[in-house]
């Protein structure tokens, strides 16, 4: 009998104590119901707390008036003895949850290891429980050492979740946390969001230089953040044709490759905006941020007739068609920045010039252009063009699964929405 | 400004167009899940020239067709088809026309119906009746896609749609099916990029095509 273990000799002398004793002995998922359910406990002691004391203020009030019997008196001592049990209550209450360390109290000696549960995470994630040894792991380890694990734990997350992107050294790492699982941010420092500047290997004038070379039936203009919206607003179907012409006369005067589409000369550093125009079937709008980079920030697709200040690259076109490839083209920019930034808008606008052919290429699957949408009931062409492939992670063109021979938009295959799936 | 078809209901030799036929195509154009939207109406007017001498009368054009257009409530339309001319006016010059009593007007048509939304195509199914009567003389349909003016690149699309739409009405096992003339638009001095003159023209081949039927 004396080789009893501590603990359960020690709970028989301290009736208190035996609660702690078992609850220690429980799986953390247990605790955390029971803490639970304890600090519900002490919420409702509080709201009876409250209520008392609300009737002993309305005893007094009632025995402040003339002419009362002993009504009040007998109401304010009844109300004092139900209030002590109640806080009598709460205060055992509070002592079952300091003992299973939910509250800290002064005198608390439980928790050594240095973590008290629950754990808020400096980015608001929870960390309800750990065990024991995760803990040890974690609080006897140095600062360095956690650092390296957690590294090493976020590493082989993404190597499974996103296996596209590459182990670049210039850690790539904007946009794609989503995978990661909660419980490594107790111990996720900033140093992962650390990301070396991309060396600008192309800038804009010869990205849109290329993309001019690869689809001469494109019209690609730039702007400035303001001069954009005005000319969006100066669109209509009756002036387009006139700018159309004027600007043919423009572009041959013009000394700079760069087609301006603002007034007087622009420098590359400026420019937000880049209009790309293939005549009678599209208008496509990206914007850059910041201006003269070549980072995309949005794109959006428009008829080629409408007019108006919501014509910009985060506006919607007033045609289902370009609606739905103004969503289709939003994941794919995603998509483009998730891989390298620095190609993401080459790759864009290459992506572009494949949509020459909305209105005349049949899908690749049913083999139609027009199809009634399943889940829209319109009837629509086939707005999908696949962008998960065609893309180049280097700057150079020979990585790319489409060789600059065949740049034409016939070969990208297309396909309705209801058609498409991501096998294919 | 968005592209439009006309196409026209053609019926089966020894047939007639009846409003039954119309009301049936209406049903077709709600299961595709078109949207009625409102009413249209176009108008149509053969002049004839007015003539002291009438023995000039052959060296005067005898069916100039002047053409009201719904959506272009501001102008009025002059076809010449023997010559391939198509003229936009201003819609005053109709009362200039009724003041000069040069031509006058002999026979006008209404095209009048119902306008439907399907997306991005607005579909109008209309009857083809003479001002004064209730006689129905034909039934047309106007497809217009809004999206794109170019009639070039926007052929393939208008083509699968009238498919589309061709295989719908023969489930119905009408009398009859819809037909789409292209006018060689060239003729008339029209260009690739749509306008309200380019519907004109359509009108004009339509109109002429429904006398010829009926004749037959």
């Amino acid at each position: 009998m004396q080789q009893q273990p501590q603990a359960p000799v020690a709970s028989a002398t301290q009736p208190d104590q035996l609660e702690s004793c078992e609850t220690t002995a429980e799986a953390p998922p247990k605790q955390v119901a029971l803490a639970m359910e304890r600090l519900g406990q002490a919420a409702r002691l509080i709201a009876d707390v409250r209520l008392g004391a609300d009737r002993l203020l309305e005893a007094l009030f009632i025995a402040a008036q003339p002419h009362q019997s002993n009504k009040p008196l007998h109401l304010i001592v009844n109300e004092e003895a139900t209030m002590r049990q109640h806080l009598q209550d709460l205060r055992a209450v509070g002592r079952q949850l300091e003992e299973s360390g939910v509250l800290n109290s002064l005198r608390s000696r439980n928790n050594s290891w240095g973590l008290h549960m629950p754990l808020v995470c400096p980015d608001g994630a929870v960390v309800a429980y750990a065990w024991k040894r995760q803990l040890a792991g974690q609080a006897g380890a140095s600062a360095v050492d956690r650092t390296r694990l957690a590294l090493k734990a976020f590493t082989d997350q993404r190597r499974r979740f996103f296996p596209h992107l590459e182990d670049e050294s210039s850690g790539q790492t904007s946009g794609v946390e989503s995978g990661v699982s909660k419980k490594h941010c107790s111990s996720q420092a900033s140093t992962l969001t650390h990301k070396e500047e991309p060396s600008e290997e192309k800038t804009l004038p010869e990205v849109l230089l290329r993309v001019e070379k690869e689809a001469p039936n494109m019209r690609i203009f730039t702007y400035q953040h303001l001069d954009w919206l005005k000319r969006a607003s100066a669109l209509s179907s009756s002036t387009n044709e006139n700018f159309i012409e004027s600007s043919k006369e423009n572009n041959f005067q013009t000394s700079n490759r760069l087609r301006t589409g603002s007034l007087g000369p622009v420098s590359a550093d400026q420019i937000a905006a880049v209009e790309l125009l293939v005549p009678s079937v599209f208008r496509a709008i990206i914007s850059l941020h910041p201006a003269g980079s070549i980072e995309p920030d949005a794109v959006a697709f428009f008829s080629p007739d409408e007019g108006g200040s919501y014509i910009h690259s985060r506006g919607f076109s007033v045609y289902h068609v370009f609606r739905h490839l103004t969503e289709h083209a939003v994941k794919a920019l995603q998509f483009f920045l998730g891989i390298n930034t620095d190609t993401a808008l080459y790759n864009l606008l290459h992506w572009i010039c494949s949509y020459e052919t909305l209105f005349t290429k049949s899908c690749c699957k049913c083999g139609r252009l027009l199809t009634i949408d399943k889940q829209s009931t319109l009837l629509l062409p086939p707005i999908i063009r696949p962008y998960r492939h065609s893309f180049t992670t280097k700057a150079t063109v020979t990585q790319s699964s489409f060789s600059m021979k065949d740049q034409s938009s016939h070969l990208v295959p297309a396909y309705h929405v209801g058609c498409y799936s991501e096998e294919l | 400004m968005p592209l439009k078809w006309l196409l026209h209901w053609q019926p089966n030799a020894g047939t007639t167009v009846n409003s039954q036929i119309l009301s049936e195509v209406s049903q077709c154009v709600e299961s595709i899940n078109g949207a009625k939207e409102g009413r249209w109406k176009s108008t149509l007017t053969f002049y004839r020239p007015v003539l002291r001498d009438q023995t000039l009368q052959a060296e005067y054009p005898r069916d100039c067709l002047g053409i009201s257009l719904q959506e272009q409530p501001n102008k009025y339309y002059f076809i010449l088809r023997s010559q391939r001319i198509v003229l936009e006016a201003d819609s005053t010059i109709q009362m200039i026309m009724e003041k000069l009593q040069s031509y006058k007007s002999r026979v006008s048509l209404y095209f009048e119906g119902f306008q439907y939304q399907l997306g991005d195509f607005q579909l109008r199914v209309g009857k083809v009746v003479p001002t004064h009567s209730e006689n129905l003389r034909g039934i047309v349909m106007e497809v217009e896609y809004l999206p794109i003016s170019s009639l070039d690149k926007s052929r393939q699309i208008m083509e699968d749609f009238v498919d589309i739409w061709q295989e719908t009405v023969s489930k119905r096992s009408l009398p009859g099916h819809f037909m789409h003339i292209e006018p060689n638009f060239a003729e008339y001095g029209l260009s690739d990029h749509y306008t309200s003159q380019h519907t004109a023209v359509q009108y004009a081949i339509v109109m002429a095509q429904l006398i010829a039927s009926v004749r037959n």
